[in-house]
């Protein structure tokens, strides 16, 4: 090929002839968009907000690797997709609590586990509620399972959950979440007790196809599954950690369904791309401003109380949750027992109150720092909680913290304030586990200590009234804003889009439960 | 050339050895404890135990740096506190992805940058030479998370042309994904490489010994295309070297915002972790990349140019 390196460059007819040229460029993709972006009608595609590289039910960290797992494991009953907390059956063909620490069930009979494994036996479900309690499994989860002493295996498939004592969130927590998970015995003593990022033996509706780290994980159908089938031949879960991302990518048509940001809501609101649906769930979480009661300068139960009324939280959820999420009451979410329909404080601020408390207390001068993690959504609210303070005089100083350090913050003796934020399971005892004395300067970072919720605590697992439980809960809360160390914001919210071809399978907090997933 | 070359080498391994442990101390110097921040809230007192010890955190930081060079010696990083595998495994796994996002923008820049450059001071102070420079001072004004969000609202949302998220699968659908983040990160640097190649180029042309060649009558485009070009390229070779660096710490948005698999996406997911062996593993990698790439654009450099063997 010949370069000419001519002294004009651009005649009219040059440009002519290469914008041309530049158009049919341009316009060459245009021919590919279809098949390069045509969806599989078999393929689901979600997005995770992380990485499931853990397949070990005793070892799971959360609801992210619990979404890959109850899709290829079983559990003798799993959550009910809607918007009331519930179960159904899912291993089990029947289940029933005999008296109040003794649960019966039997197995239904065609569920096989994966890589020659045999089927699933009433040995399988003892070895791995036990492995869960057994201190060699160093289990993050044992908690879960409670008071769990045994199973007694009483036929092949028949066996009864023995408590040591009655254990309320058994069925809100241990049976359908990360401990209720079924693995086989003889493939996990196979594999040296221990599962890593291969599941040794599956046996739900779909199966583990392929993992790419931090890229995606493929379910596909297992061909073996006898129970209902499953709607979708593949489900592909990415893992984008940035919702920004993963609106661009379900607007590009490349998701199916995704959790949004907050603030996308209101754009969302008024309309889904590509026909899709918003769905609008609370959430679990509990935020709330903390203050450490140890701490000397907080030692005035009358300024923590000025503190309180001084906060206006619905402008609060207005600057950093654009208006999507509603106040609080206290740290357990509505739908759970325990949740109480008023706090102690009023949601509105009340200034003159907040400004004669602050009078009573004898205190001026004021001077405290905020700990806030540093996410966008904590330095628009700390802001806002600076200028309320501001308004009866209080100096508060932002003090902006990266992950690792914020969550260590439990044992920082001179924390004063801090927004926090806990997540839950869908159950009262997992919220107020973390505010007991025992937990003071670990996770209790308030240091709130009072006898009368610890027993509370203590009590109400073990309660199986729902109504009983729910009035010790609500006390318990009412204890944790009369001591002044808290300050409830919100329980934030879970939405959610789906493309038109879906019909997810929620639960109440808008997390998914893959298994469920129908085609529109 | 070959002594030029070990000494290259041997200054690179000691770059390798500052690095890595300047990393390895700043790490430990960061608030918080490793193992409560890895192991959550409800790990047990002996799993905490097991872990401190198994990661040496008992020990004290000398000790613990003597024990990282000592695997790291004999090929071990250490095991992945979440899925048990290995680090090396982990870390040579999302590699692929951050090396073919980092060459994938520099082939494309260079090639453009270099054209345009050369281009460009062929026909010096000319409305072509002119809009050249308007066009490459404004990519390199452009901020690189700007022209990914804006690439992907226009290429993958409104056209959809190329695909927003992921890596892809096979080779043509990995090009596929390349496209957008490449372009992101790799805009700025035509710009750079452009302007670079024409103030090299307009420099080399004036000097004697091409106009010797224009006097013995050689074709213009055998004059800017083998004797220029060649010494005007000089810089970008190792300004490409250098760049390397730049274009790791891009790459970690750019595996962010376009939810690729990357080397970058794996250490700040591990450093929020605290997930030490991979964040060592990850780092010891992406310098050995930068220090490796530095040194071979020398290396290149003295081929190129025996002087720069000789410089001191």
């Amino acid at each position: 090929m010949k370069i000419e390196w001519t002294k004009t460059p651009i005649g009219r007819r040059k440009f002519l002839k290469g914008a041309t040229a530049l158009g049919a460029t341009a316009a060459l993709p245009m021919g590919f968009a279809g098949s390069a972006f045509a969806q599989e009608s078999g393929t689901l595609r979600v997005r995770a907000y992380g990485d499931a590289p853990n397949m070990d039910p005793a070892h799971s960290v959360g609801v992210v690797e619990e979404e890959i797992h109850s899709s290829i494991y079983n559990k003798l009953v799993q959550y009910k997709p809607g918007s009331e907390w519930g179960w159904q059956l899912d291993a089990a063909s029947s289940i029933e609590q005999v008296d109040p620490t003794h649960i019966k069930f039997a197995l239904r009979d065609d569920i096989g586990f994966t890589n020659g494994h045999g089927a699933m036996t009433a040995e399988d479900v003892k070895f791995s509620f036990e492995r869960i309690i057994a201190d060699e499994t160093e289990s993050p989860n044992k908690p879960d399972m409670g008071p769990l002493s045994h199973v007694e295996v009483t036929g092949e498939r028949e066996g009864t959950i023995v408590l040591n004592e009655p254990f309320a969130p058994l069925w809100s927590i241990a049976l359908p979440y990360i401990t209720g998970n079924i693995v086989s015995k003889s493939a996990v003593e196979a594999a040296g007790g221990r599962i890593n990022s291969e599941p040794v033996a599956e046996s739900g509706p779909y199966l583990r196809a392929s993992w790419s780290p931090k890229e995606k994980t493929v379910l596909q159908r297992n061909p073996d599954w006898k129970g209902e089938a499953p709607a979708w031949d593949t489900i592909e879960v990415y893992p984008i950690d940035d919702e920004n991302t993963a609106e661009i990518a379900f607007e590009a048509g490349e998701l199916d369904l995704t959790r949004v940001s907050l603030g996308s809501v209101a754009r969302y609101r008024d309309g889904v791309p590509n026909g899709g649906t918003l769905v609008e769930n609370p959430s679990l979480f509990y935020v709330w401003l903390g203050m450490n009661l140890d701490h000397p300068k907080l030692q005035n139960q009358k300024l923590r109380q000025a503190i309180q009324h001084a906060i206006d939280v619905p402008t609060i959820l207005e600057a950093s949750y654009f208006g999507a999420a509603d106040p609080s009451t206290g740290i357990i979410a509505p739908g759970l027992a325990g949740n109480r329909a008023k706090g102690l404080v009023a949601a509105e601020a009340n200034i003159e109150k907040a400004m004669a408390l602050l009078a009573e207390s004898g205190e001026s001068n004021v001077t405290l720092t905020l700990d806030i993690l540093n996410k966008t959504t904590y330095t628009t609210m700390a802001q806002v909680i600076q200028a309320m303070l501001a308004q009866i005089g209080i100096t508060l100083e932002i003090n902006v913290l990266e992950s690792g350090a914020f969550w260590a913050s439990g044992d920082n003796e001179n924390l004063q304030l801090v927004l926090n934020r806990y997540s839950m399971a869908p159950d009262p005892s997992y919220a107020t586990a973390w505010f007991t004395s025992a937990q003071a300067g670990i996770w209790n970072w308030e240091r709130f200590r009072s006898e009368e919720f610890d027993a509370i605590h203590a009590a109400a697992s073990a309660e199986t009234d729902t109504a009983k439980r729910a009035t010790m809960y609500q006390r318990a809360q009412d204890l944790m804003e009369e001591s002044g160390a808290y300050r409830f914001i919100t329980h934030e919210a879970t939405p959610v889009i789906h493309s038109s071809r879906v019909i997810p399978a929620l639960r109440p907090d808008g997390l998914s439960l893959l298994r469920y997933f129908g085609k529109a | 050339m070959l002594i030029f070359t070990l000494k290259r080498f041997a200054l690179a391994a000691l770059i390798l050895f500052v690095a890595v442990t300047l990393m390895f101390l700043m790490i430990r110097a960061v608030p918080g404890d490793p193992v409560q921040i890895m192991l959550g809230p409800r790990a047990t007192p002996e799993l905490q135990a097991r872990l401190t010890a198994e990661l040496a955190l008992d020990q004290p930081i000398f000790r613990q740096l003597i024990i990282f060079y000592g695997n790291m010696l004999q090929g071990d990083l250490g095991t992945d506190v979440f899925s048990g595998r290995a680090v090396t495994q982990i870390v040579f796994q999302q590699l692929p992805f951050t090396l073919e996002l980092i060459f994938g923008s520099i082939i494309w820049s260079a090639a453009l940058g270099i054209f345009l450059g050369a281009y460009a001071a062929s026909y010096p102070n000319t409305l072509i030479d002119r809009m050249v420079a308007i066009v490459s001072v404004s990519f390199v004004a452009a901020p690189a998370f700007v022209v990914a969000l804006l690439s992907l609202l226009l290429f993958a949302v409104h056209l959809r042309w190329f695909p927003a998220i992921g890596a892809g699968n096979g080779f043509w659908d990995r090009m596929d994904h390349l496209v957008l983040p490449s372009f992101a990160i790799g805009l700025s640097w035509v710009g750079y490489i452009a302007r670079l190649v024409r103030a090299s180029m307009l420099e080399v042309l004036g000097e004697h010994h091409i106009r010797t060649a224009r006097a013995f009558g050689l074709a213009e485009r055998r004059i800017v295309m083998v004797y220029a070009l060649r010494i005007a390229i000089l810089p970008v070779v190792t300004v490409i070297g250098v760049g390397m660096g730049f274009l790791l710490s891009s790459a970690v948005f750019a595996e962010i915002v376009f939810a690729r698999p990357g080397l970058g996406k794996l250490v700040i997911d591990s450093i929020t972790t605290r997930n030490y062996p991979i964040v060592m593993g990850s780092v010891l990698v992406s310098t050995g990349l930068f220090v490796v790439s530095t040194a071979l654009a020398d290396l290149v450099n003295a081929w190129l140019d025996p002087r720069a063997r000789s410089a001191k």
